[in-house]
C-alpha cells in the first residue's frame, strides 16, 4: 500500500495555472528533500551514492510522497504501475518507441518506461491520473472527449499528457506545432485527426478561460 | 534488466574510480534512452550503472564570447529551445530538434547523443552475434542493409546515428574527456572511429573515461549554416541521410565550406574534397553539383542502398542551394 | 419487417455524441486487460523459439524451478515440438514478480536440433526448399475461380495490359500486446482477455483445456486494440490457465511487444501476374491473374481479385505458400487491399491506353449504382478536373498529383442476443456479450437502448464484454454494429411493448388506450394523462423487468461501396511520397453515431496510408527472424504523416446499419500509387512505397 507522507502543491499549483482550471490547493510544503530510508543505500561521502539490492525511496508522484521498495533496475512505469496502482501510463513498447507511457517529470513530458525510478527521487511527477485533483476533467480531456480524440483509447493517456505538456509551453500551436509536439507518441487506430481537433479545442478553451 | 549497483556521483573527480577499464563492467547513465534499451536487450549487462547528472560541472550551456561551451549532460530539449543556438547555431539548432521526439529530447543529453550506440537492427537485435559484439560475421552484407553505410563500411557496415554530431563537426566543435589521466580535449570529428580502426566501439573513449564539455567556436562573421535531414517517417525516425552544411560567405565567395553527412557512414562523415571545391568559389550551381558528386565519390553501397547516393547527392546540393539563397 | 425510425424522429442516433467511456480512458481510469491485478496474482511468460525451424530435443528446467520467485513451470506448452518459425512457444514460466520472472526465463536450457528453414516467399516454391511441413510440399493446390471465356475475352480485346505487383507483409502491432489474466475460482476459469471476441475464446480456450465451456467465464471490459489479430483464443491464454492451475494462483501473461510482432498475426504478402484486356470503347473484357502468397506456417494468402469490376471473362489462380514465419490471420479487409492495390493500377494503365480518364473508365466498368454515385461526389470535392493531363508535367522537383480507388465491403448483420433489465427506479441494464475494440460498440448500445425508450442515455448502463451476457460474435468483418444494434433495437423494443402491458394492467386499461410518446406514454380515454418515464417504471412495484432480444431482419444490411480521392506531393530528389489530402466518399448506410464513425473512417485511411508508404516485415535471409519487431524500425504512421482528410458519410439510412470499419482502409494504397504516377510518370508496383523504391524507380526511368 502506497503511504501518503505529505504532499507539495505548490509547482503543481503553478502548473495548473495557464491552463484555466480550478484547483484547490490543499497542500503544505512539508520540506523539500527526500531522503531514501533505505538499508543497503549507502551515502559514502557527498560525493557518491552506491544503491543495490532492495531499497525503500520515495517518490512524489501527482503530490504524494510514497515511500516504494525498489531495486536500482525498476523504472519508474513498473513502480506506477505495479506498486502505486497507477495504470494510466501503458507499458506498450516499454523501448521509448511509442510514447503510451508518457509522464511529466518536473513538468517536461518524458517517457515512463526509459527512467530509472531511483533516478526521478527528486522531481515532480505527474501522471494521467494527477493532471486533476479532483474528479472534474482538465480542458485538455474534455476535449478528448468531446472530439473523441481516441478510439481503443489505449494510446490515449500519453497523449493526453504529451498534449498538456505541449499546451503549456504552446498555448496557441499551429496545426503543425500541434503534429510536432504529438509526434513522439503513437495511435495504431490513428484517431490523429480527432486528437488534433481536442488539442485545438483546448488551446481555445484555455485561452477563454485567461 | 539485469540487477546492477547504482551509483550516483556528485563530483567529476571521483568519477573514473567508479568506471571499470573493461567496458562490459560498469556503464555511464545520462539520460539512458539509449542505455536502458541496451541494457532491456540484454545486449548490455554491466554490474555498475553509474549516474552523472548530478555533476554540476557537466550541465548547462555557456555562451562565452569565444563561443559555446555545453555540459555533456545538457539535456537536448536546452539545447534545441536556447535562444543563442537558434540565432547563432541554426545548424545545432536544427540538428538537435530533429533527434527523436519531445519526450526523448527531454530526457536524452548531448553527451549522450554523441556517444549513442548504432541503430544497425543486427546490432539491436539479440538474435545476431554480429562483428560489432565480438561475432564473425557482419549480417548485413548478405541481408538487409537498405539503412546501411555507403562510405566508410568494412568489415562493419553500421551507419552513426547522431545527428547532433554533424552539426557540431561542422561547426568545428570539439569535445573535453575526462578519465583517470585528467582531461583531453579532441576535435569531435577525431572523436569518432571507423570499424577498420576500432570494431567494438564507435568512438575513442575509454570505458573509464566520459566526455564532459563541448565545445563550440562562435562562427565567423556572414557565416550562413543548416541541418537537413531525411528519415523515412518524420514522426520520430533516424535520419537515412543527413546534411550539415556550413558556409562562410564573403561577397559572394565561399571562403569557408564545411559539409558532414550523417545517417551515411560508420562515423558522421566529412566531405573534405566537396568543401575544397566550394572554397574559393562562388556558391554556383555547377560548383555546388561538383560538390556533391565528390562527397559521394568514393561511395561504395551494399546491395539494397544505393539509392542512399542519389539521395546524399541531391540534399547536399538541396542544403547549399538553400544556403546560397538564405 | 422491423424498421428503424425515420432520420429526423431520431434524437440521439445519426447525429454525434461523445462516447461514454471516454472520460474514464483520458483519465487514464479505464482498466485495459495489462491494467489488471488481482490478489496474489503472479507474473507470467513464454520462452520462445529464437530459430525459425527446429526441434526441441530437450529443455532443462531445473534451474528455473531453483529460482525462489518461480511458482509454476511449464515445458510442454509447444504440441509437438517441432518448431516452424522464430517466435514459437518452447516454455513457460510464472513468478511473484517481473524481475523474477526476467531471471527466470534466462535459466532455461534448452536443446534444438537446428533444421533447415525458408523466410522467403519466392525461395519457398523452389522444389529443392526445405519443407515446413514435411509431410507436404510449401505451395499449396491452387485456388481456381473463373466466370465466362477468358481467351475469347482477350480475342475481344484492343488494348492489353500486363503486370506484376508486389504487396508485403503488415504486422497488426496493436498498442495493447496479446495477453491475458487468468484465475481459477474452484474448477471455474476466469480469463481477462485482451480479445476482439469474448465468446469465441470462452470456447477456443475450453477446447484447448479440454473443459467444457460452462467453466470458463471471459471478460474484456476495455482493450486495447486488435485490428483482426485479437479474433480467436491466443496459445497464451491456455499456457496462462495451465500456469495459474500449477500455482494455485492467477497469473497475468501478456506478450512482449516482440512476441507480438512475430506471432500474434500478420497480412500476408502477394505476389500478383495480372493481364488485362479492354476494348476501344473502354469496356473491359478479360482478366487473368495468377496470384501467390505466404501467411507463414498459416493459410489464407488470398487476394480478392478481380476486385470491383465487372469482367464478363475472368480467371484467377492462388497459391498459398508455407514460409518458416508467424502465421498470418485476418487484418482489416483480408485479402482487399492487395486486391486494389493491383486492380486500380491495372485500371489506370488500361485508362491511359485507351487515352480515357480514369474515372470516366471506372464508371463505364463499376456496376454498382451507389458507387456510381460516390465517384462522382468524390471527383468532385477533389477537384478532379483540374488535374493535369500528363503525368509528371509538374515543374520542379516536388510533384503533384491525383488519384483514386475504390472501396467494397460484404458482410453486414448477424445473430445477437441481447437482454435488458428495467428497474423500478427508471435505470436500466442492457447486457451483451459483445465488446469494444476502440470503435464504440459500449457506446451503441446505450445509444440505441435510449433512442428506442425515449429516454436519456443516462438512464442506459451498456454490459459488454463479458462471455456471461448473451451471445454476440466476434468483432470483426464489420459485423458488430449490424448485429448489435439491430438486437439492442429488438430487445428494447419487446421492453417497450412489456412496460406499455404492465402499465396497462397496473391501471386495469386496455392496452389500445395506452400509447408510447418519445419516453413517456399517454392515455387517452376518461383517464387521459401522460406517465413520465420515472412514472412508468414505478409501476413495475419491486420487480424489475427482464427482457431479451435478438438480431432481426430489416435494421442492417450486407454489401459496402464507396471510394477515395488522395493527392500527393513527391519529392523527386528524396523519393518522399507526402499524401496532402485525402476525400473519402464513406458508405455508411444508417449511421448510428457520427462522431465514432468519422473517426473510424480516419483510423481506416491513415493505416491505409501507413501500409502504402512505411510498414513492411522484413526477414532476415541469414537466420530467418524478422529483424524489425519493434516500433523504431517497424514504422507505423505517426502525427507528422496525417494529412487532411475530409469525409463524406454517404448516407442511406433506409438500409440500415452497414459496417463501416473496414471499407477505408482498403483502397488507400492504391488511390496513393495511381496518385504517385500521375506526380512523377513513373509506376510502383511495390509495397510499400519508401523512398527508395520510388528513388530506386526514378533512376531505372534515368528520371533522377
Amino acid at each position: 500500500m502506497p503511504v501518503k507522507k505529505g504532499s507539495s502543491g505548490i509547482s503543481r499549483r503553478d502548473f495548473l495555472k495557464g491552463m484555466g482550471t480550478t484547483i484547490l490547493s490543499t497542500a503544505v510544503v512539508t520540506g523539500g528533500g527526500l531522503v531514501p530510508d533505505s538499508a543497503t543505500a549507502a551515502l559514502l561521502d557527498d560525493t557518491v551514492e552506491t544503491i543495490s539490492g532492495r531499497v525503500k525511496i520515495s517518490l512524489r508522484v501527482n503530490h504524494k510522497v510514497y515511500s516504494v521498495a525498489v531495486e536500482p533496475r525498476t523504472t519508474l512505469l513498473e513502480v506506477l504501475r505495479e506498486r502505486l496502482g497507477l495504470t494510466g501510463a501503458k507499458p506498450a513498447c516499454n523501448r521509448g518507441e511509442c510514447g503510451a507511457c508518457t509522464v511529466l517529470v518536473d513538468n517536461q513530458p518524458m517517457l515512463a518506461c526509459s527512467l530509472l525510478a531511483v533516478d526521478v527521487r527528486d522531481a515532480d511527477i505527474i501522471t494521467v491520473e494527477g493532471l486533476s485533483t479532483d474528479d472534474t476533467l482538465t480542458a485538455v480531456q474534455k476535449a478528448f472527449v468531446e472530439k473523441d480524440g481516441l478510439m481503443c483509447g489505449f494510446c490515449t493517456p500519453g497523449f493526453v499528457v504529451a498534449a498538456t505538456a505541449l499546451l503549456q509551453k504552446n498555448p496557441n500551436p499551429s496545426l503543425s506545432e500541434i503534429k510536432q509536439g504529438l509526434s513522439g507518441n503513437l495511435c495504431r487506430c490513428a484517431a490523429y485527426p480527432k486528437i488534433f481537433e481536442a488539442v485545438q479545442q483546448a488551446a481555445r478553451t484555455m485561452q477563454r478561460g485567461k | 534488466m539485469f540487477p546492477f549497483e547504482y551509483i550516483n556521483v556528485r563530483e567529476l573527480t571521483a568519477l573514473p574510480d567508479y568506471l571499470e577499464k573493461d567496458g562490459e563492467k560498469s556503464a555511464i547513465l545520462a539520460g539512458g534512452t539509449d542505455l536502458l534499451g541496451l541494457m532491456k536487450e540484454g545486449l548490455l549487462k554491466p554490474r555498475k550503472v553509474v549516474n552523472i547528472k548530478q555533476i554540476r560541472e557537466l550541465r548547462g550551456i555557456r555562451d562565452t564570447r569565444k563561443g559555446l561551451e555545453i555540459g555533456a549532460a545538457t539535456r537536448l530539449s536546452e539545447i534545441e529551445q536556447h535562444p543563442i543556438i537558434q540565432q547563432q547555431y541554426p545548424v545545432l539548432a536544427q540538428a538537435v530538434a530533429s533527434i527523436a521526439t519531445p519526450q526523448l529530447r527531454n530526457m536524452g543529453t548531448i553527451g549522450g547523443n554523441l556517444c549513442q550506440r548504432p541503430r544497425c537492427w543486427y546490432f539491436r537485435g539479440q538474435e545476431y552475434h554480429c562483428l560489432k559484439k565480438g561475432g564473425d560475421m557482419c549480417y548485413a552484407v548478405d541481408g538487409l542493409n537498405k539503412y546501411h553505410a555507403i562510405l566508410g563500411g568494412g568489415p562493419c557496415y553500421i551507419v552513426h546515428p547522431s545527428d547532433a554530431a554533424p552539426a557540431l563537426i561542422a561547426l568545428g566543435a570539439t569535445v573535453e574527456i575526462f578519465g583517470p589521466q585528467g582531461k583531453r580535449t579532441v576535435p569531435l570529428e577525431e572523436f569518432f572511429q571507423l570499424p577498420e580502426d576500432n570494431l567494438l566501439r564507435e568512438n575513442i573513449l575509454a570505458p573509464n573515461e566520459v566526455v564532459t564539455r563541448i565545445f563550440v567556436p562562435r562562427p565567423e562573421a556572414e557565416t550562413r549554416s543548416l541541418y537537413l535531414k531525411f528519415r523515412e517517417r518524420q514522426s520520430m525516425d533516424f535520419a537515412i541521410t543527413s546534411v550539415a552544411a556550413l558556409v562562410q560567405l564573403r561577397n559572394g565567395k565561399v571562403q569557408k565550406a564545411r559539409l558532414v553527412l550523417g545517417g551515411v557512414a560508420p562515423i558522421p562523415w566529412r566531405a573534405r574534397e566537396a568543401e575544397k571545391i566550394l572554397e574559393g568559389n562562388s556558391l554556383s550551381a555547377d560548383r555546388i553539383q561538383q560538390a556533391a558528386e565528390a562527397a559521394l565519390k568514393e561511395a561504395d553501397p551494399l546491395d539494397q542502398n544505393a539509392y542512399k547516393v542519389i539521395l546524399a547527392r541531391n540534399l547536399i546540393r538541396k542544403a547549399f542551394t538553400q544556403l546560397q539563397n538564405a | 419487417m422491423a424498421k428503424w425510425k425515420s432520420l429526423n424522429e431520431m434524437k440521439i442516433l445519426s447525429s454525434y455524441y461523445p462516447r461514454l467511456d471516454a472520460p474514464l480512458k483520458v483519465q487514464g481510469k479505464a482498466r485495459y486487460i495489462y491494467d489488471i491485478s488481482l490478489p496474489g496474482m503472479l507474473y507470467g511468460a513464454i520462452l520462445t523459439s529464437p530459430y525459425p525451424s527446429a526441434k526441441i530435443i530437450r529443455i532443462d528446467d531445473s534451474r528455473v524451478r531453483k529460482h525462489p520467485g518461480v511458482r509454476a513451470v511449464l515445458t510442454d506448452v509447444h504440441p509437438t515440438g517441432r518448431i516452424r518459425y522464430a517466435g514459437e512457444e518452447v516454455a513457460a514460466v510464472a513468478a511473484t514478480s517481473p524481475e523474477a520472472l526476467q531471471e527466470a526465463l534466462e535459466l532455461f536450457q534448452v536443446e534444438y536440433e537446428v533444421l533447415p528453414f525458408v523466410v522467403d516467399l519466392e525461395a519457398a516454391m523452389d522444389e529443392k526448399a526445405p519443407r515446413v511441413f514435411s509431410d507436404r510440399p510449401n505451395v499449396r493446390k491452387p485456388r481456381e475461380r473463373e466466370e465466362g471465356d477468358i481467351e475469347k475475352g482477350f480475342a475481344e480485346a484492343d488494348v492489353v495490359v500486363e503486370r506484376e505487383f508486389r504487396t508485403q507483409v503488415q504486422v497488426h502491432v496493436p498498442l495493447e500486446p496479446h495477453g491475458s489474466v487468468v484465475t481459477w475460482e474452484g474448477d471455474q476459469l476466469i480469463i481477462y482477455d485482451s480479445t476482439q471476441a469474448v465468446h469465441g475464446v470462452r470456447e477456443g480456450v475450453a477446447k484447448a483445456l479440454d473443459i467444457p465451456v460452462s467453466r470458463v467465464r471471459v471478460i474484456c471490459e476495455h482493450m486495447g486494440g486488435g485490428f483482426g489479430s485479437k479474433l480467436w483464443a491466443g496459445r497464451y491464454t491456455a499456457i496462462a490457465a495451465r500456469l495459474s492451475r500449477q500455482a494455485g494462483a492467477p497469473v497475468k501473461l501478456m506478450l512482449t511487444r516482440k512476441q507480438d510482432f512475430l506471432g500474434a498475426g500478420n497480412r500476408p504478402n502477394s505476389v500478383q501476374k495480372i493481364k488485362m484486356g479492354a476494348r476501344k470503347d473502354g469496356t473491359l473484357v478479360a482478366f487473368y491473374a495468377e496470384t501467390y502468397g505466404t501467411a507463414g506456417i498459416a493459410t489464407n494468402a488470398n487476394v480478392r481479385l478481380p476486385f470491383i469490376y465487372q469482367v464478363p471473362n475472368w480467371k484467377h489462380i492462388h497459391r498459398d505458400v508455407f514460409i518458416n514465419a508467424g502465421g498470418g490471420r485476418p487484418f482489416r479487409a483480408p485479402g482487399c487491399p492487395q486486391a486494389s492495390f493491383s486492380m486500380e493500377q491495372m485500371m489506370d494503365e488500361l485508362a491511359e491506353k485507351l487515352g480515357m480518364d480514369p474515372l470516366e473508365f471506372r464508371l463505364k466498368n463499376d456496376p454498382n449504382t451507389t458507387r456510381q454515385k460516390e465517384w462522382r461526389i468524390g471527383a468532385e470535392k477533389i477537384g478532379w478536373s483540374r488535374r493535369r493531363k500528363a503525368p509528371g508535367s509538374d515543374p520542379g522537383p516536388v510533384k503533384r498529383g491525383l488519384g483514386m480507388a475504390a472501396s467494397i465491403w460484404w458482410p453486414g448483420g448477424r445473430g445477437t442476443k441481447a437482454s435488458m433489465t428495467i428497474y423500478p427506479d427508471g435505470s436500466v441494464e442492457v447486457r451483451c456479450g459483445t465488446q469494444d475494440i476502440g470503435t464504440g460498440t459500449r457506446t451503441l448500445v446505450a445509444s440505441v437502448a435510449a433512442e428506442e425508450l425515449g429516454i436519456d442515455m443516462r438512464w442506459i448502463r451498456p454490459l459488454i464484454g463479458d462471455s456471461n451476457y448473451p451471445y454476440s460474435g466476434a468483432s470483426g468483418g464489420s459485423t458488430t454494429a449490424p448485429s448489435v444494434g439491430p438486437a439492442i433495437k429488438n430487445t428494447a423494443e419487446k421492453a417497450r411493448a412489456a412496460l406499455l402491458e404492465r402499465v396497462a394492467r397496473n391501471l386495469g386499461l386496455a392496452p389500445e388506450k395506452l400509447t408510447w410518446q418519445a419516453g413517456s406514454i399517454r392515455i387517452t380515454g376518461s383517464q387521459s394523462q401522460q406517465l413520465s418515464w420515472k412514472e412508468i417504471c414505478q409501476h413495475l412495484e419491486n420487480e424489475p423487468l427482464e427482457v431479451h432480444g435478438e438480431w432481426v431482419k430489416g435494421l442492417s444490411s450486407a454489401g459496402v461501396a464507396g471510394c477515395q480521392f488522395v493527392e500527393v506531393a513527391v519529392d523527386t530528389e528524396t523519393g518522399q511520397i507526402q499524401v496532402e489530402k485525402v476525400v473519402a466518399v464513406a458508405d455508411c448506410g444508417l449511421v448510428l453515431n457520427r462522431l465514432t464513425t468519422e473517426n473510424q473512417i480516419n483510423g481506416g485511411i491513415l493505416q491505409g496510408i501507413s501500409y502504402a508508404l512505411l510498414e513492411e516485415r522484413y526477414m532476415d535471409p541469414t537466420t530467418g527472424t524478422m529483424v524489425n519487431p519493434n516500433y523504431e524500425s517497424y514504422k507505423i504512421l505517426g502525427a507528422m504523416e496525417t494529412p487532411e482528410i475530409e469525409i463524406i458519410l454517404y448516407d442511406e439510412p433506409e438500409r440500415g446499419v452497414i459496417g463501416i470499419g473496414e471499407p477505408p482502409t482498403i483502397p488507400t494504397a492504391a488511390a496513393i500509387a495511381n496518385a504517385v504516377y500521375h506526380a512523377i510518370g513513373v509506376r510502383l508496383r511495390e509495397l510499400p512505397m519508401t523512398p527508395d523504391r520510388v528513388l530506386n524507380a526514378l533512376y531505372q526511368e534515368k528520371k533522377v
